[in-house]
């Protein structure tokens, strides 16, 4: 520890710390524009210059370590001299054009130029103007208000792991822009929204919107994926028009990806279920909620509680509701005795089901030694955990992909191309060789594997590292061998001495967990549910085409006349119009209060930005009402915080999972890999239009290799299950990936 | 003159190896091959030379060395710098011309004081006939045995290398330089870091110029008190001064430093067409400009210069007779810090295009009384607020043309017309 | 987009540098595609050195616009770069250059009729005691006179 003094107070700091860290600790202000604690060191503002007793010239305080007994001045007539000189730099080329400016109001400029500036400007001189430039729909570009602060290119390179931004040009005529026709792309480009200083770069769906200063800043959590990114919502007059990166360095540190940034544009959406509605004589009547709800309550009677089939009810939710409405909903059907509840719509066979404990913590995972990646593009797929494994394989961890597609990282990979059928029996290799290695017999199914040069690799990596993640994503959820995967690496963790991360679910599928939104041995899940006889239904903000696996069943059953189902949705659908008999519009995401449960276990709670449109409501309360008027005890809540408590109070039963390991292979001639793309997750996702218009929201694409596309006779022109075809060689044989912004076509598979 | 880096100047292919040999040359290199020099002689002998920078810092070249961590593990890196573009400066495309060798042996005495086992020479990119030269110096040496890994079988290792710059001024500073060679644009590196620690690849790094690196073969070859002899206190050895602009005989000198100005005239030829001698800038564009009168009464070493108010810098000599308009010279001038400016950092990207349009503006007959003012105040702000010395080199001639020559500026503000042109 | 002889050259610049720093030889790479391409670079070329030296677009971008020596407009099959800086200047730099404008029929920056040469007017070329001086191609001319200047330019083709 080392003492300096700062404007005449002492104080301490660590060797090798930037005296800019040392005066934020302290709360001295110094002024700056191109130093992010986040960021590399750039030092060429030179706004946040201070004068150290000793050196003949300003230094600037974020590249300028401390020593012990350093004396700086931050507000002596030198230190002020020179930051001043450098504001009168800075604002004789920009154009001051406030009045019009995205930023105004929240511009480091204006606040730092507020202090340090001139009224008058010597300034006489033509100013210097930059074209406008298209980088995409989520980003505004006016770079003549840009201060080559560098924020924005340092923050492609080192944190979004591509370089798109950088300096062009040289001197005056310095220019930040991208290279790339298509513009920025990084699925992590807002955050440059973010780090800009200035207006050169703003939301661009937000152009124009409002001023910073007129809207309400709500701390809210993205709900899109097992993260739960700290963000603020931002406000006005009942709607969401922006949100911003919230700082949790447990979490998502200071960046959120685009998905969690841009996915507030569908609450608008023309699309929203804004009444309660419901079916008469075949046709949909708006009414108030009273009527809604006791025609909900009158159906279940009659096709349920009166006859007292309580086991031909079911209930079904989509992973992205908060945990108190999965809790609500399970409590309400388990009241009236009934334990056919699931969230898992979308696996194939749930005796085949992935079990998979997660056990790192995020923030953990930067210091990984290495990292072995199955099934997932994880780049696309999970932006913030990536950024963390970046973060460990730029420190030097390995990290090796097993996947049946060699995806684009950004960073470096060893990619290890496998068929989906091989996937269980490169792994058996990997645990063989690590059971031969440790001194525990060699189990049954493990005697005729023989360990793949790869799999002799991963085993060595993994014993030969310290720490070690094994990572499931989520194409194998449906993959024949699937509950052996997640076995084997289960396994594998043990006789490696790895954690395990597994993001084969995601939004609050955490919090559903937590709540048991599963049956019982007694109740039925999600698949045997569509099998079955039903009277009744409760869905949770179901999309039948982009949720069930088995898209044909779930119709079949649900278009049943004789079924009644009571549909909770944030979001209009024809299939769920087809199907419903009453439809209650429920809030949506930043809608609402409740809790998320991320990845690291946390429950993360938040309460509503907003007010629900129209006559929608939080779907908390409209299950607790329901129960109400089915006279059910227990519902007596009047906020969230009490059913959280509840969940809170109550444990999680353990199920007992088959930890079998079978490693018959699948004899399915072409394998289909069916996954939404990024930006398509969710309903709400899928109504965000810049998302949808990005270059990553317009993924739709059917790879498969020459070999297999021929054996299909299909061509580069063709569609696949409606997906256009790419052909491309760094793709295992006999499968084929889908990366889809459309409705899942499981009909086909 | 012409003792040490032109010994050779007049001989026949004075760049070749046999010249080169037939003078003296490689003989201490072939020395620490067989293992007769510490690294610790060769910098003792290099502090007792008085030899300092020539590339226009003036840092004592014994000293760097010192500071290179020569015992660190891993790769260390020798590089010089023949980046040579400051207005006018042009000795170190006459040193890889016509004495490419003794650069290649000073870097190869550097690389074994600090266990560089590889250097890169950085040639400004017009410089293409010093490229070919120093190439055909690299290829004779390689061919002789004297470069190349465990040279004659030693412990030594060293491969010599030519980089070349695609077009910028700012890559002659040293850590722009650094960023060139590594493939990027040439913008200066902030310091700490220096390069000693984290330079080249973030390698240690020790960079020095041209002459200094061709200065070294003979310093150890005679001594370095014969070189210190050479000069005078605080100046040791000779310098190569480049005489431009309006004398009789432009040309290269190498001369003793703490020659008289006077007498550097007169090897110069004396004043063009017998002009009356206006002006001098003693160490190329950068350095203040001197009124005749004190240059006159200048002598050409670093305390003599800065005694009379400049900077000896790289020693490039630029002489201006009474025909010169001032403000068109500093115009000039600025027009080149402006269009050299990397842009970084805020100063200088916005400042040097600030003063080059006032000073146009005045040279448009469009100035106004108070730019004098703002051309001293903007130029006071740019001084020592950035990053890397360019900030300082566009402030420095603004300042010195102003205060020496202030009537100038003021009679072309005032009438729209040179006072010396009409 | 590069030719083999392009890469044979571009190659023995990368041997220069230490394994993994291919993009060293960024700034010779473009130069030898910028010759092979009318002396000029495109977006397309750019991005192609990039990609031979896998390296980020943008940063060969940025190196292609830092540096003075590449080209990103047409410009003549010579380019005729003529210094204008102060000891050129003192020595008469821009009365040749004016010279020079009227006997090709061109303003500096742009290319005669034929493609022929095209003039600019460039910053301190280190020869300063040969000043006035410009360069073409490869080549210093120093010590320039409007005869010296005729001939040179009349001896282009």
């Amino acid at each position: 520890m080392l003492e300096i003094e700062i404007d005449g107070q002492l104080v301490n700091a660590e060797p090798g710390e930037m005296v800019i860290a040392v005066t934020d600790r302290e709360g001295i202000s110094v002024p700056r524009f191109c130093y992010h604690k986040k960021l590399s060191i750039s030092a060429s503002c030179r706004m946040c210059l201070v004068d150290v007793e000793g050196a003949p010239k300003p230094q600037p305080a974020c590249s300028t370590p401390v020593a012990d007994g350093m004396k700086i001045h931050t507000q002596n007539d030198k230190a002020k001299a020179s930051q001043k000189a450098v504001m009168e730099f800075l604002l004789i080329n920009h154009p001051l054009d406030c009045p019009i400016c995205d930023q105004g109001g929240e511009c480091e400029l204006q606040d730092v130029a507020v202090d340090y500036g001139s009224d008058v400007s010597r300034f006489s001189e033509g100013k210097r103007i930059i074209a406008p430039s298209d980088i995409g729909p989520l980003i505004q570009t006016d770079m003549t208000r840009c201060i080559h602060c560098t924020r924005c290119v340092r923050f492609g390179s080192e944190i979004a792991g591509i370089m798109e931004m950088g300096g062009t040009g040289r001197g005056e005529d310095l220019k930040i822009e991208p290279f790339l026709k298509e513009g920025i792309t990084s699925e992590l480009s807002g955050n440059m929204i973010d780090v800009c200083p200035v207006g050169a770069l703003t939301s661009k769906p937000f152009r124009y919107e409002l001023r910073s200063w007129q809207m309400n800043s709500i701390n809210s959590i993205a709900r899109h994926d097992l993260v739960g990114s700290n963000l603020y919502a931002q406000t006005y007059k009942g709607n969401v028009k922006r949100l911003a990166s919230g700082d949790n360095d447990a979490v998502n540190e200071t960046w959120i990806s685009d998905r969690d940034r841009f996915s507030y544009e569908g609450l608008t959406h023309d699309n929203r279920l804004l009444a309660p509605q419901i079916k008469v004589a075949g046709q949909w009547k708006e009414v108030e909620w009273d009527v809604a709800l006791d025609f909900a309550v009158k159906g279940l009677k009659n096709n349920i509680l009166n006859s007292r089939n309580v086991q031909k009810l079911g209930g079904l939710a989509s992973a992205t509701a908060t945990t108190e409405e999965l809790h609500l909903l399970q409590k309400l059907l388990r009241e009236m005795g009934c334990e056919n509840l699931d969230y898992r719509l979308n696996i194939k066979d749930l005796d085949n089901a992935i079990h998979l404990q997660s056990n790192i913590k995020l923030a953990d995972l930067e210091h990984i030694d290495q990292a072995i990646v199955i099934g997932s593009n994880i780049r696309l797929e999970q932006p913030m955990i990536n950024h963390r494994l970046r973060k460990a394989q730029l420190a030097g961890a390995g990290i090796t992909t097993l996947n049946v597609k060699e995806f684009d990282f950004n960073y470096k990979t060893n990619d290890i191309i496998v068929a989906p059928n091989e996937i269980a029996n490169t792994l058996a290799g990997v645990l063989r060789v690590l059971v031969e290695k440790s001194a525990e017999e060699v189990p049954a199914y493990l005697l005729a594997v023989t360990p793949c040069a790869q799999a002799i690799d991963i085993a060595s990596s993994l014993l030969n590292s310290d720490k070690t993640v094994l990572i499931l994503g989520e194409h194998v959820v449906n993959n024949a061998q699937a509950a052996s995967i997640a076995n084997l690496i289960t396994e594998i963790a043990k006789l490696s001495n790895s954690l395990t991360l597994n993001l084969t679910v995601t939004a609050n599928a955490l919090g559903a967990q937590r709540v048991n939104f599963v049956p019982n041995s007694t109740g039925m899940n999600v698949n045997e549910m569509l099998a079955a006889e039903m009277r009744a239904f409760v869905l949770l903000d179901v999309y039948p085409e982009y949720d069930f696996h088995h898209l044909d069943e779930a119709l079949n059953t649900l278009l049943n006349n004789d079924v009644f189902v009571i549909s909770l949705n944030g979001f209009k659908n024809d299939l769920v119009a087809q199907y419903s008999d009453v439809m209650l519009p429920m809030a949506a995401m930043y809608e609402t209060s409740g809790t998320h449960v991320n990845i690291n276990h946390e429950m993360q709670s938040f309460s509503a930005a907003v007010g629900a449109p129209g006559e929608s409501k939080p779907a908390w309360k409209i299950l607790k009402v329901l129960a109400d008027l089915l006279e059910l005890p227990g519902f007596h809540y009047e906020n969230s915080t009490q059913v959280l408590s509840e969940v809170a109070h109550q444990m999680t039963p353990v199920h007992e999972y088959d930890t079998a390991i079978n490693l018959d292979k699948s004899t399915v001639e072409v394998e289909t890999i069916w996954t939404h793309s990024p930006y398509h997750t969710d309903a709400l996702l899928r109504h965000a239009t810049s998302l949808r218009a990005s270059k990553i929201g317009q993924i739709n694409t059917a790879s498969i290799n020459a070999a297999t596309a021929k054996s299909l006779s299909l061509s580069d022109s063709d569609t696949y299950l409606g997906v256009p075809v790419d052909i491309t060689e760094t793709m295992a044989d006999q499968c084929v990936f889908i990366s889809s912004n459309q409705a899942t076509n499981t009909g086909a598979l | 003159m012409n003792e040490v880096c032109f010994k050779n100047i007049d001989k026949d292919q004075c760049w070749s190896l046999t010249t080169y040999e037939a003078s003296g040359g490689y003989s201490v290199w072939r020395k620490i091959l067989k293992g007769e020099y510490t690294p610790e002689q060769i910098i003792n002998e290099l502090k007792t030379s008085g030899l300092r920078g020539r590339g226009g810092a003036g840092f004592p070249t014994g000293l760097k060395w010192s500071f290179m961590p020569r015992n660190a593990e891993g790769q260390k890196y020798i590089v010089c710098n023949s980046d040579e573009g400051e207005p006018g400066t042009c000795k170190d495309r006459d040193i890889l011309r016509f004495n490419p060798h003794a650069v290649i042996e000073g870097m190869a005495i550097g690389s074994f004081v600090m266990d560089a086992t590889v250097g890169y020479n950085y040639i400004r990119g017009e410089f293409i006939e010093p490229f070919d030269r120093f190439e055909g110096a690299l290829k004779e040496a390689y061919e002789t045995g004297l470069l190349g890994k465990n040279i004659n079988g030693s412990e030594v290792s060293f491969d010599l290398y030519a980089h070349l710059g695609a077009g910028a001024y700012i890559c002659g500073e040293e850590t722009a330089l650094l960023e060139s060679i590594e493939g990027k644009k040439g913008q200066p590196r902030f310091k700490p870091p220096f390069p000693a620690n984290v330079g080249l690849f973030g390698k240690p790094t020790t960079i020095n110029n041209t002459e200094s690196f061709a200065s070294v073969p003979d310093i150890m070859a005679h001594g370095g008190q014969w070189f210190a002899d050479l000069g005078v206190e605080n100046s040791g050895g000779t310098k190569l001064f480049s005489v431009s602009g309006h004398v009789a005989n432009p040309a290269n000198f190498e001369v003793s430093m703490g020659m008289p100005f006077k007498d550097l005239l007169e090897l110069a030829g004396g004043m063009r067409h017998g002009a009356k001698l206006k002006a001098v800038i003693p160490g190329g564009s950068s350095t203040p400009v001197l009124t005749a009168e004190v240059a006159m009464n200048m002598t050409m070493d670093y305390d003599g210069i800065d005694k009379a108010g400049s900077m000896l810098g790289a020693g490039s000599v630029i002489v201006m007779d009474d025909s010169t308009c001032m403000v068109e010279a500093l115009t000039r001038l600025a027009h080149f810090y402006y269009d050299e400016s990397c842009g970084q950092c805020t100063p200088c990207r916005e400042g040097t295009g600030w003063l080059y349009r006032v000073l146009k503006r005045i040279m448009d007959g469009k100035g106004k009384a108070e730019d004098i003012d703002l051309l001293m105040g903007v130029q006071e702000k740019i001084m020592g607020n950035t990053i890397c010395a360019l900030g300082d080199a566009a402030a420095m001639p603004v300042e010195s043309f102003l205060r020496n020559f202030r009537d100038e500026f003021e009679y072309y503000i005032e009438h729209g017309k040179s006072m010396v042109k009409g | 987009m590069i030719s083999d002889n392009a890469k044979k050259q571009i190659d023995s610049w990368i041997e220069k540098y230490p394994e993994g720093k291919q993009s060293s030889a960024v700034m010779e790479a473009l130069k030898i595609i910028q010759k092979e391409n009318n002396n000029q670079l495109t977006h397309d070329s750019i991005q192609a050195v990039a990609d031979y030296l896998d390296m980020p677009g943008i940063a060969a971008a940025e190196v292609a616009t830092f540096y003075e020596n590449y080209n990103h407009q047409p410009v003549g099959k010579h380019i005729i770069r003529f210094c204008h800086n102060i000891s050129c200047m003192l020595n008469g730099a821009d009365d040749l250059i004016s010279h020079l404008e009227t006997k090709l029929g061109v303003k500096t920056g742009e290319v005669t009729d034929d493609g022929l040469i095209s003039v600019k007017k460039v910053e301190c070329l280190g020869a300063c005691v040969g000043a006035p001086m410009f360069q073409i191609g490869d080549q210093y001319y120093e010590n320039l006179t409007i005869d010296k200047i005729d001939k040179i330019v009349d001896g282009l083709k």
